[in-house]
């Protein structure tokens, strides 16, 4: 089908035009196959998803689903076996891992189970890292990380290392970091999974607000009750999508 | 900028682990400056001397253990005048003992003939100095700087005023015919210790005619076996390769190496010789030191990329590209080379300080050597870096976030 699409660049063309309009991400038929040959892992087999802009997505899967590997497609963090994914109407599954790092950096904001905060670096400077390799001026990338940290209400902890705060505020802060230069996608991979009952229901209001606000969410998780908090649900299991629902409940 | 802000940041979160992968080229810059320093210092003060003595003679020596023969005052002479490359020769004797003026001073008789004054750099400032006659004569007269006059007669106006030599026993009264010029500070620091106040010792020097000593003080009888040779300019070689076949053929010692020449530019080019080779092992020592300096940097960059790799990941994840981690982590090895260079800078000129209190020189630091350590101590740094900072822009991003 791919290849159908090349021999006719003009269907294409219009295609890609359509989806700049309303999808933000159009994952077509991707498969990721590990070990090829004899031992192979389908991680993904033949998945297709579509996210448009502003939508808040849960993606629920158990370990070993190939949730993992979606979000790492999603985030630009690998590149698929085979199939397309177009993100903002660029087909990215064949850049380079320089083009890679800029697409990740325009647009996508992570937020990881483990934080991954830098432990040498202050809140303030860990939220700026995007943007110093984005090349945004050292006077306007102050005020963006105090503003994305006054957003998760953090302004009075500016200048503290990650082993100084818990677990909960460690996670806020990788939200400022994420919002920091407002990438049109937030991409969660289980952001509550380290935290205890009452931060996570913190994290998951601070994620809900800044979907009300207008951004996109991709939420991956294994726990039916945070999936519950999300307008649409997929669950994906042996690297197949067994189905995407709609969830009236979420509000 | 921020590459060197996160760079000194990250070298300063392990202080110790920093300093100890500097100290190889802590140690390595360190002797570089100070031989370089030393070296130069040396080269400087000799080289100052040599220039001042430049015009002297050459010394032609008959090796006391290879031969028993001599030449006369009066065989030097011919021989000076038939070596077509020089004005002249001139033997060279030299006694020491007490010169008594206004105060016994100790000092000592220089003796040769009147072609001596061609090794002079120093100008005649009054009288004159000793001509054919009385170099062959035995006439007790001397030449001496004004700054010695001062010293012995309380002043510069001293032509024809005598003082009495004392060598082995015997005493003699010389006259001063003629003065060389001092310069001004150095008649006034004579004046000064005259007084008694604080000045400078001059050790005083007397030119006075050969015969003088060699039969005046009846010292060593007229056997000669060193005498100078006084060089056209530019005729050093020349002058002195004649001059030593002459020596040979008259005292029949041809072909065994018994006469050697000793010229100034010759002990230069030994000594310098000799320096080269100090600095050469030195320099060797230095790189061996240098090289394991960075190797030690590369093995503590790839730890450092190993403990940090999950920092790259994330980095990578925020949009690191390839070659932000490859500066980053070049900054990082480049900056503890630089340091290091630094503090070895340091080092090195501390070590110069003390060596130049047991020597005569004072050490000479210049501005090249500087530029030199920032220059060589940041290459090793980015050479050595660029394995470990190749290793770290390379990683997978996925698995590097899955390192704990």
């Amino acid at each position: 089908m791919q290849m159908m699409c090349r021999r006719q660049p003009d269907g294409q063309l219009r295609r890609e035009e359509k989806q700049e309009m309303a999808r933000l991400v159009d994952v077509i038929d991707v498969s990721k196959i590990y070990n090829p040959g004899e031992n192979e892992v389908r991680a993904l087999d033949h998945v297709s998803l579509s996210i448009d802009a502003g939508e808040f997505v849960a993606i629920i899967g158990q370990s070993g689903s190939g949730k993992s590997t979606l979000m790492n497609m999603l985030g630009c963090l690998d590149v698929p076996t085979s199939g397309t994914y177009m993100l903002h109407g660029m087909d990215v599954s064949h850049m380079s891992d320089n083009e890679q790092s800029d697409v990740r950096n325009r647009e996508i904001g992570f937020i990881f189970q483990g934080f991954n905060l830098i432990q040498s670096l202050t809140a303030q400077e860990n939220v700026e890292l995007p943007l110093i390799y984005r090349g945004v001026p050292r006077k306007q990338r102050e005020q963006l990380s105090v503003k994305a940290l006054q957003q998760v209400g953090l302004a009075n902890r500016m200048d503290h290392r990650p082993t100084e705060m818990s677990g909960g505020q460690q996670q806020r802060v990788a939200i400022a970091r994420a919002i920091a230069q407002a990438p049109p996608i937030l991409l969660a991979d289980e952001p509550t999974g380290n935290l205890d009952s009452a931060s996570s229901r913190e994290i998951i209001e601070i994620i809900k607000r800044l979907h009300k606000e207008g951004r996109t969410v991709i939420l991956i998780t294994h726990d039916p009750g945070i999936a519950e908090q999300a307008p649409r649900i997929v669950t994906i299991s042996d690297g197949r999508i067994r189905s995407d629902i709609k969830n009236p409940k979420a509000g | 900028m921020e590459y060197i802000k996160s760079a000194f940041a990250s070298i300063m979160e392990n202080k110790a682990r920093s300093f100890l992968t500097m100290l190889g080229i802590i140690i390595g810059i360190g002797s570089v400056i100070t031989i370089l320093a030393v070296g130069n210092g040396l080269k400087h003060t000799v080289g100052g001397e040599l220039n001042e003595i430049q015009s002297g003679g050459i010394t032609i020596l008959i090796d006391a253990k290879k031969t028993d023969k001599y030449l006369t005052g009066s065989e030097v002479r011919a021989i000076g005048e038939e070596v077509p490359e020089a004005y002249g020769a001139s033997p060279s004797v030299t006694a020491y003992g007490d010169l008594i003026g206004r105060s016994t001073e100790s000092g000592s008789l220089k003796g040769g003939n009147e072609y001596t004054l061609y090794g002079k750099k120093k100008e005649l400032a009054d009288g004159r100095y000793y001509n054919e006659t009385e170099a062959e004569s035995g006439a007790a007269v001397g030449v001496m700087s004004q700054q010695a006059a001062v010293i012995l007669f309380g002043t510069t106006d001293a032509v024809g005023k005598s003082f009495d030599a004392t060598v082995g026993g015997q005493t003699r009264s010389i006259t001063v015919i003629g003065l060389f010029r001092s310069e001004e500070k150095e008649i006034e620091q004579a004046y000064l210790a005259l007084r008694g106040k604080e000045g400078v010792y001059a050790y005083i020097e007397v030119d006075v005619p050969y015969t003088l000593l060699t039969e005046g003080f009846n010292l060593s009888g007229a056997n000669i076996q060193s005498y100078q040779i006084f060089p056209y300019p530019d005729q050093q070689d020349a002058a002195a390769l004649t001059a030593r076949r002459l020596t040979e053929n008259r005292l029949g010692l041809r072909g065994e190496n018994a006469v050697t020449i000793q010229s100034f530019a010759s002990m230069l080019d030994t000594f310098s010789r000799i320096l080269n080779v100090v600095t050469l092992v030195v320099a060797f020592i230095a790189a061996i030191s240098l090289l394991v300096g960075g190797i030690g940097v590369m093995n503590i960059m790839t730890v450092s990329v190993t403990e940090r790799t999950r920092e790259i990941g994330i980095r990578k994840a925020l949009g690191a590209r390839t070659g932000s981690i490859l500066v980053q982590f070049l900054a990082e090895s480049s900056m503890i080379t630089l340091i290091g260079g630094f503090l070895g800078m340091l080092g090195g000129y501390g070590l110069t300080f003390i060596v130049s209190k047991f020597m005569s020189f004072p050490p000479r630091i210049l501005l090249s050597d500087v530029a030199l350590v920032v220059v060589i101590s940041t290459s090793i740094g980015l050479f050595f870096g660029i394995y470990p900072a190749y290793r770290a822009a390379k990683m997978n991003p996925i698995e590097a976030l899955r390192y704990e």
